[in-house]
């Protein structure tokens, strides 16, 4: 019976390297072709010659009249990508403390227009929030892509699920010694909620780093593109160049990939808790 | 009484949404009412009001229509796939004692992909020379151009966007399985119910609330696909992959009419609305009539 529960153990263990590893293939599929001689790229399962060719293509600037437009669009992501990421998490855990710790009027009001609004189909809002930061002069600007996700109703959401469950004697006690609600934000809330932060930084992070529409809507200048948009427009309708594509999109995704990584057992932790 | 003294307090924490929700909710909500009963195509200081003519337009067009449509063909294909992909990952996840972690967070990993990358290597995996492709001419001489059939465009994305979906779901699933209690199993195998009926009366039941979570987000994902879409088709061949973020965005960005476009995101939202509301209740009502809620 022993032996029988091990060998069945071994081929759940099988089955489960086999599926990861066909979920995980596109990737490495990308990453050997990224190396790949140009004359194998595409045109082998698993490349056999390898080559940086592809990489020094695109760092000398490729077809691009601009030199290395890619460094740059990595440093244009990597900024509206923090930028909005923080400010969704500082919106974030301010309101939801409103929402969960602070007694006011219209708070169950604010509650209900936040799950409305959650739940409301955004794509009427895309072409009038297009005019709005033109308007506001943002149109082609780092805060025209950062504004319109300097709040997320998701991140709100999370939180205020999260902050509910803290008791109020620990907020009430800190009143008590004098703390200002600033104070119980950082020292008592937030070395509390280190879990969910990072499960919501990390979703935030993704999820804007890999934005696509609204980037490619609101920027017009060839180095104001974030990577994802650059990558889309380069390697557009048309291909060509299919070496340097996987080697742009290494670029693309291997950073979000080791930030992930270095916080996996914490997202992990964190996720527990969500998924409850 | 000392709720009061939180008022200005309560408001103030609360600015930040106010200020983001008039700006980019209300503001832009009317605005887009107001957009789509005139003809302004985005640059023109000139426009007119032009009454209902667009949504008469809009109702007539092929590329709403097709909106209409693929959308829920995406759900069709879409929503099975990924619950599937994402039970099996789940349910041969899940009971491991050694690397349980590890292994889910290799199965999140595709959640990572940008929309624009999974697009460009499918499109390299199934390109004219690629090996799969120079496999498929060379032994059953097939002959199959992916991205030029609206059928397998459409399985395509589906898969695409499936890949991406899978390890995310199966996380949800797995902590699914591991609230459901070994006893009942135990006390099931004791009582001899058999596997089918294990699945069906024991671990489906128990399974529901995180099944009912996945069922829900992924169907909220067919209603705004774009990327993809955008990337390997552009909403074609012959509107067969057109959803509608893919018709707004032509029509506002592409062809500049910012009037029509906003009276075609105004049907998107309702049909999406009433979609999902529709949708939610016969999932719970079907809940609900197993006993399983």
């Amino acid at each position: 019976m022993a032996g029988h529960k091990k060998k069945s153990l071994t081929i759940r263990y099988i089955i489960a390297f086999l599926l990861l590893l066909i979920m995980v293939f596109p990737y490495l599929y990308m990453v050997l072709n990224s190396f790949a001689d140009w004359s194998q790229v595409d045109r082998k399962l698993i490349p056999t010659s390898f080559t940086l060719h592809s990489y020094e293509w695109l760092l000398s600037g490729g077809q691009s009249a601009e030199p290395r437009p890619w460094i740059r669009a990595f440093f244009n992501s990597l900024i509206v990508s923090t930028g909005s990421t923080v400010l969704m998490m500082v919106t974030g855990v301010v309101v939801a403390y409103a929402l969960a710790k602070l007694q006011f009027r219209g708070r169950n009001f604010l509650n209900n227009a936040i799950l409305f609004q959650m739940f409301f189909p955004a794509i009427i809002l895309l072409v009038p929030t297009f005019l709005i930061i033109q308007r506001l002069g943002m149109y082609d600007s780092y805060w025209g892509m950062i504004l319109p996700k300097a709040l997320s109703l998701w991140a709100v959401f999370m939180y205020t699920n999260f902050f509910r469950a803290i008791p109020d004697t620990f907020i009430e006690a800190a009143k008590l010694d004098g703390a200002s609600d600033w104070q119980i934000i950082f020292r008592i809330i937030l070395p509390m909620s280190k879990s969910i932060t990072i499960v919501v930084f990390l979703f935030l992070f993704m999820e804007r780093w890999t934005e696509l529409l609204w980037d490619m809507i609101v920027v017009k200048s060839d180095n104001m593109l974030t990577l994802n948009v650059l990558l889309s427009q380069m390697f557009g309708p048309y291909g060509g160049y299919p070496g340097p594509m996987y080697a742009a999109s290494v670029i693309l995704t291997v950073p979000i990939i080791i930030l992930f990584l270095f916080f996996a057992k914490q997202f992990k932790e964190g996720m527990q808790f969500t998924l409850k | 009484m000392r709720a009061k003294n939180n008022n200005g307090m309560g408001w103030l924490f609360a600015s930040p949404y106010l200020l983001y929700g008039l700006i980019f909710f209300l503001i832009p909500l009317g605005w887009s009412f107001y957009l789509s009963i005139t003809d302004w195509n985005l640059i023109a200081p000139v426009f007119h009001h032009v009454g209902i003519d667009n949504f008469i337009k809009a109702l007539k067009s092929p590329g709403v229509h097709a909106a209409f449509f693929v959308t829920f063909k995406f759900m069709i294909v879409f929503v099975p796939m990924v619950i599937a992909s994402s039970l099996i990952v789940a349910l041969v996840v899940h009971g491991l004692p050694r690397f349980k972690g590890l292994f889910l967070i290799g199965f999140f990993l595709p959640y990572l992909a940008s929309g624009v990358v999974s697009s460009f290597i499918v499109k390299g995996f199934l390109s004219y020379n690629s090996p799969v492709n120079t496999f498929l001419r060379g032994q059953f001489g097939l002959d199959i151009n992916w991205l030029g059939t609206p059928l397998s465009a459409l399985l395509l994305v589906a898969v695409i966007i499936a890949w991406k979906f899978t390890g995310y779901y199966a996380l949800i699933l797995t902590s699914g399985f591991e609230s459901i209690n070994q006893e009942i199993y135990e006390a099931a195998a004791i009582d001899g119910v058999n596997g089918w009926q294990r699945f069906w009366k024991i671990t489906l039941p128990l399974l529901y609330p995180a099944l009912f979570t996945t069922l829900i987000l992924s169907i909220g994902v067919t209603f705004g696909i774009f990327t993809e879409v955008y990337q390997l088709t552009g909403g074609g061949p012959n509107f067969g992959t057109n959803t509608w973020q893919m018709e707004i965005y032509k029509q506002a960005f592409q062809n500049l009419s910012a009037g029509y476009a906003s009276a075609v995101a105004l049907i998107a939202s309702v049909v999406t609305f009433i979609s999902i509301f529709i949708i939610r209740k016969f999932l719970e009502m079907w809940g609900k009539r197993n006993g399983w809620t």
